[in-house]
């Protein structure tokens, strides 16, 4: 995850994508959207056990805590549906 | 027998007058800029969403750089995710037993705070 | 010199508050515990705990200007005015610095804090190797003061589930001792989402301990054993 966030980091500082054509092109290269999936695919996972823990530590009664949970879990689950989309489908 | 009656039982628990070693703040920041990374995400995704659309949606997103709020939400997450990430490797580091004892438990914090700090200010630099 | 310390006295008080003393400074003051017990002897309705003052007994852990110490071995020098006294923080107060340590002790004995070994009990004691009696040091010193416990973040949101660490220093004090032979039965109970993973290395249990142990390292030490045994 760390990796790819440098990655993307050092090549936005050597070749910022100037035009959506550029970008769009970078962003449609196999490799990239491999890498991006399985960088959100991190990200989502992480976010998921980082949140499972503050709610563990601050959230206390048990009907709360699993709204809570069910909560997260159903955001992520929609962020992760909507990332396939954009990585996936494209835009047409 | 009388029931006892039930003793008034206060707790002394105030943030602000318990001390907060160096590790304590590393170990809280990296939890709220935790948060505030995982708020973040859905923003970059639309955000991202947005940028592959179409040309017009593209030059909206690069646009955002234009305004100085945006600028300064940007510095703000850059911040966030350097201290998270080094406190993180930090976290790791420990985990397998390199510095863990106290004193390097405590420069490592420092290291954390102030070399978050200082990826911010760089990031300012560039942005603003 | 000036002190402000924490007040509470259920049979009058509504709400604790802080008291202001001022106490002129005499040769013998050589520990806080010193010049508390002279304020003791100007107002005796203060109430602390107190017995060996001499960092053994564990009664006289309290919040000295934000951090939790032994008031019989805290130095009055380098101590900053007015130094300010509070129980220990996130305990229920039963009066002034005097407080409830039932919760501490639960978890304490939760870890089963003795030798559990089947083996027939022999003639004089159970032996042990110079080298596996090295492995107590710097966990069997530790006299239950609280004052870890009370300091850990982890602690504070959840004391009834998280064991803390001291509970989880004593823990390990059983683990690796080799007369013990119930290793496994007390990784295994330790092996829970918040008996001892709610331990966030935080450290403030290392930074405060009055006799300088490192409940930290016994926990992450628990957490290897715990790694090992999955593998």
């Amino acid at each position: 995850m760390l990796f790819f966030i440098l990655f993307l980091l050092v090549h936005f500082l050597i070749s910022p994508p100037d035009s959506y054509q550029a970008w769009h092109g970078w962003m449609r290269n196999s490799g990239i959207s491999v890498a991006a999936s399985v960088f959100f695919a991190a990200l989502l996972l992480h976010a998921w056990v980082g949140i499972r823990d503050v709610l563990m530590d601050y959230v206390h009664p048990p009907a709360l805590r699993v709204s809570a949970l069910a909560l997260l879990l159903f955001s992520l689950l929609a962020i992760a549906a909507w990332v396939m989309r954009i990585l996936l489908m494209g835009p047409g | 027998m009388m029931a006892k009656p039930k003793r008034r039982r206060p707790v002394f628990f105030n943030l602000l007058q318990i001390q907060m070693p160096v590790g304590a703040v590393t170990s809280i920041t990296h939890r709220a800029t935790g948060i505030v990374l995982a708020l973040c995400i859905p923003f970059g995704v639309y955000l991202l969403d947005l940028s592959l659309r179409d040309q017009q949606s593209f030059a909206q997103v690069a646009r955002l750089f234009d305004h100085w709020t945006f600028r300064i939400a940007v510095v703000v997450s850059v911040w966030a995710l350097a201290h998270h990430s080094l406190a993180g490797i930090r976290h790791l580091l420990s985990d397998i037993d390199v510095g863990s004892q106290l004193p390097a438990a405590r420069r490592s914090a420092w290291i954390v705070n102030f070399g978050g700090a200082a990826v911010a200010l760089l990031a300012a630099g560039v942005l603003l | 010199m000036k002190l402000s310390i924490f007040r509470f006295n259920p049979e009058t008080d509504e709400k604790p508050y802080m008291q202001d003393y001022e106490i002129a400074p005499v040769p013998t003051d050589l520990m806080l515990l010193d010049v508390l017990l002279r304020l003791k002897a100007q107002d005796d309705s203060l109430t602390f705990r107190k017995s060996c003052r001499e960092g053994v007994c564990g009664s006289d852990g309290m919040n000295i200007n934000g951090r939790n110490g032994l008031a019989c071995i805290t130095p009055m020098k380098g101590l900053k005015y007015p130094v300010e006294l509070r129980p220990l923080p996130s305990f229920p107060v039963i009066r002034d610095l005097v407080v409830d340590m039932t919760q501490f002790f639960k978890q304490y004995h939760s870890i089963k804090p003795y030798l559990i070994n089947n083996d027939p009990t022999p003639e004089r004691e159970r032996l042990q190797s110079p080298e596996d009696r090295e492995k107590l040091n710097g966990l069997y010193e530790c006299i239950l003061c609280g004052c870890c416990t009370s300091q850990c973040p982890s602690s504070w949101w959840n004391p009834d589930k998280f064991v803390g660490p001291a509970g989880l220093l004593q823990a390990y004090r059983f683990i690796i001792d080799s007369r013990d032979q119930a290793t496994q039965e007390r990784l295994d109970d330790l092996n829970d989402p918040y008996r001892l993973f709610r331990c966030r290395s935080i450290m403030n249990c290392t930074e405060v301990c009055p006799k300088d142990l490192a409940p930290s390292r016994a926990i992450e030490k628990i957490r290897l054993m715990m790694v090992k045994d999955s593998l």
